[in-house]
């Protein structure tokens, strides 16, 4: 009998049709290379973009420009400590950003607290209460720092591992927990994150739990602002 | 009729690619201008396919949606009523005043769209949008008027003839000219006519609620507009083209001198932007208008 | 200092040596500090701002002196006229910390007695707002009096990141790593 070669699925196939993943492949490439950034500066550390950004070190060779709202943007900066009234928008900014979306932490304060870890008005880790994506140390960070931070970005996103954004719906009830504990049990955010979830496809079994279900009792419609010229 | 429709999607087609290549023009321009390198050569590439990647796609409504597609709509509507070379469309069936109406829809659809956002720093936008064209559509009309006299005709694809003939109307009218070159400036949307777009002071103004694929429309309605006026000053006064490589280097040059203004001035107010476009374009035109009529 | 300001230096300098109440010393040319009681305090006040020109209130200071159990309040009043500061210090038991307002004086006191009630817990009669504005997400003790921990609040309220990350292992990997571990560092609380 003739020995029939056996094809075995080897860790070097990662496709069989070399024209499966192309497009995916493109699009992430052109996002990484594309990026823009929303020019919210919320700490001390926001100091150090507008080197970043002009003549000297320039990131828009990198593709990276400045935005102001969060619907055009797909970076939300954190740059320097997070006081706990800052945090407050800046979980109403990172739910309104269209997905996806990465979060950067700049400086020491968004790792372990930074210079401001004794104080009772800062948020210590960031990344209890936001899916964080990177983390850029210092206090703070150079330009030279921050652009080689963004171009490990540029490395995730193009293999795709920055997908933080998803942890946030995956989890959702984790996030969720730990804003109630600091903000109180009345938190609650004009976005329907739930119905965000389900709309993608990650609506999982840690969505939901306790906490979601407390701010379900307490959710009430939000009155929009009326207008007037005086 | 074949071709004719032919040309009605190549034309559009092609000055998308021209555009995206004006729009990295600009950016390299004002990069040099800053003393940097500038974005990658398909950067506007890049910036278009990930606006139209994004996952969510957040509407404010049915007319959040159709005013985006108007202000598309209009400028697509344009480019078939320039005559490009090898290409008329039905560029010799309609004439010079239909593409100024075609030229204010945009704005229009714009409004549209930013007045469904109700969001007030767009509104704000918005009206300093429609206040700019007011500004400059003064100037405009004069140059128009000037140069369908003395050629004698309204026609693009005569006027195109009639320079081809008797020589470029940058030399036989230099005032209207001029007229048209600072009315182009307002036309882009460039400093220091910028106020409604305004990054930082009304967060991009019209734009502010867009994301996605609305802002992605919006950068191609940006290279369009960069595309169209480039290529309606050279159809007016630069002679047309006889082949595709000299009419895009005038196209280009045209569309290179308000950009190299624009990144060495600050943005003026609205009032401001309404007085100097109301006074030196127009008596430029005016005077220019009446060497015109009157030799 | 022109003629007229020096001459109402000299007139407030020897008026206020001739009030008993109030204890004088001149720190600099520009500076003098007086101590009051607690109730002669807007006497005083009102004394500076009408007679001797003192009409810019720049700032109103607290300390806590726990170990004598008082707060004490320092006004700080700034004149046009004879460029000089005059920081009038005064005590109050820190038991029950309430004090008046002096913001029918001067109307930027309002904000300050505002930051001091928001910080320190003292209330001041008349002042018109006392809302919260800085620490509008609070509701511990006022965090700046000396009997509140912030170091134990924090452990009480915040996680900490672990300390075992990935990124330091790598870093580890490579040579580098932490020069000072965690806990030696926390030495603010050391009992020594």
């Amino acid at each position: 009998m003739k020995e029939l070669p056996v094809r075995t699925e080897g860790a070097f196939a990662k496709r069989t049709n070399p024209l499966a993943h192309v497009f995916d492949e493109f699009v992430r490439f052109c996002r990484s290379h594309s990026l823009f950034m929303l020019h919210y500066c919320t700490g001390c550390g926001a100091i150090e973009l507008p080197p970043a950004m002009t003549s000297r070190f320039d990131m828009e060779r990198l593709g990276i420009q400045p935005m102001v709202t969060p619907r055009q943007a797909d970076i939300l900066l954190v740059t320097g400590y997070v006081s706990v009234k800052t945090l407050k928008r800046i979980i109403l900014t990172y739910e309104q950003m269209p997905a996806p979306k990465y979060v950067i932490g700049i400086c020491s304060c968004t790792v372990n607290g930074g210079m401001y870890w004794q104080s009772y008005a800062t948020a210590k880790v960031l990344a209890d209460y936001l899916p964080v994506d990177l983390y850029i140390a210092g206090c703070m960070p150079r330009p030279e720092a921050v652009v080689s931070g963004m171009r490990k970005l540029m490395g995730l996103i193009k293999t795709g591992k920055a997908e933080s954004w998803k942890d946030y719906y995956r989890r959702y009830d984790h996030y969720l927990g730990n804003q109630q504990a600091l903000f109180g049990e009345r938190w609650q955010t004009p976005t329907d994150v739930l119905g965000e979830a389900q709309q993608y496809g990650l609506h999982g079994p840690e969505t939901e739990g306790e906490h979601t279900a407390l701010l379900q009792q307490v959710q009430q419609p939000l009155i929009p602002h009326r207008m007037r010229l005086k | 009729m074949m071709a004719l429709i032919v040309e009605l999607v190549l034309m559009p087609a092609v000055a998308f690619v021209v555009g995206l290549a004006m729009l990295l023009m600009m950016r390299k321009i004002a990069a040099k201008i800053q003393r940097r390198v500038g974005p990658p050569f398909f950067q506007p590439l890049y910036d278009v396919v990930k606006f139209f990647g994004k996952q969510t796609q957040i509407s404010h409504g049915l007319i959040h949606d159709v005013g985006i597609i108007v202000a598309v709509g209009g400028y697509i509507a344009a480019e078939t009523l320039i005559p490009v070379p090898g290409m008329t469309g039905i560029a010799d069936r309609t004439d010079v005043i239909t593409l100024i109406y075609f030229l204010m829809v945009p704005s229009l659809g714009m409004a549209l769209a930013a007045g469904q956002c109700a969001n007030p720093n767009a509104s704000i936008g918005i009206s300093r949008a429609l206040t700019a064209m007011l500004a400059y559509d003064i100037p405009f009309v004069i140059v128009i008027f000037g140069m369908s006299w003395m050629y004698g005709t309204t026609n693009l694809v005569q006027m195109v003839e009639y320079q081809q003939a008797h020589g470029w109307g940058l030399f036989q009218a230099p005032l209207l000219a001029f007229a048209g070159l600072f009315a182009l400036q307002g036309m882009l949307g460039k400093q220091p006519f910028e106020i409604y777009v305004a990054p930082a002071e009304i967060a991009t103004g019209p734009m502010v609620e867009m994301g996605g694929k609305y802002l992605g429309s919006l950068i191609v309605m940006q290279s369009f507009s960069l595309y169209t006026a480039g290529i309606l000053y050279t159809t007016l006064f630069l002679g047309g083209g006889v082949t595709w490589i000299d009419f895009l280097v005038k196209a280009f040059l045209v569309v290179a001198i308000p950009m190299t203004i624009a990144f060495q001035f600050p943005r003026y107010r609205a009032e401001q932007m309404l007085g100097s476009l109301w006074k030196w374009p127009v008596l430029a035109g005016l005077l220019g208008l009446a060497v015109v009529m009157w030799s | 200092m022109n003629q007229g300001s020096r001459e109402l230096q000299v007139w407030l300098d020897d008026l206020l040596a001739e009030i008993e109440q109030v204890e004088m010393r001149r720190k600099r040319e520009r500076r003098m500090r007086l101590d009051v009681d607690a109730d002669a305090l807007p006497t005083l006040l009102e004394l500076l701002k009408g007679k001797a020109s003192y009409v810019h209130l720049s700032a109103i200071t607290c300390v806590d002196w726990i170990a004598e159990g008082e707060f004490e309040l320092i006004y700080h009043v700034w004149s046009y006229e004879t460029q000089s500061l005059i920081s009038a210090h005064t005590r109050i038991p820190r038991e029950p910390g309430r004090y008046l307002s002096v913001y029918d004086l001067y109307k930027p006191a309002a904000f300050f007695e505002r930051d001091i009630y928001e910080m320190f817990g003292v209330y001041f009669e008349g002042s018109p707002f006392m809302e919260k504005f800085i620490l509008t997400e609070w509701d511990g003790p006022p965090p700046m009096r000396k009997d509140f921990d912030s170091e134990a609040y924090i452990n009480q309220f915040f996680n900490w990141q672990e300390y075992r990350p990935d990124w330091l292992k790598e870093l580890e990997a490579q040579g580098g790593g932490i020069a000072i571990p965690p806990d030696e560092q926390r030495y603010s609380r050391r009992e020594d």
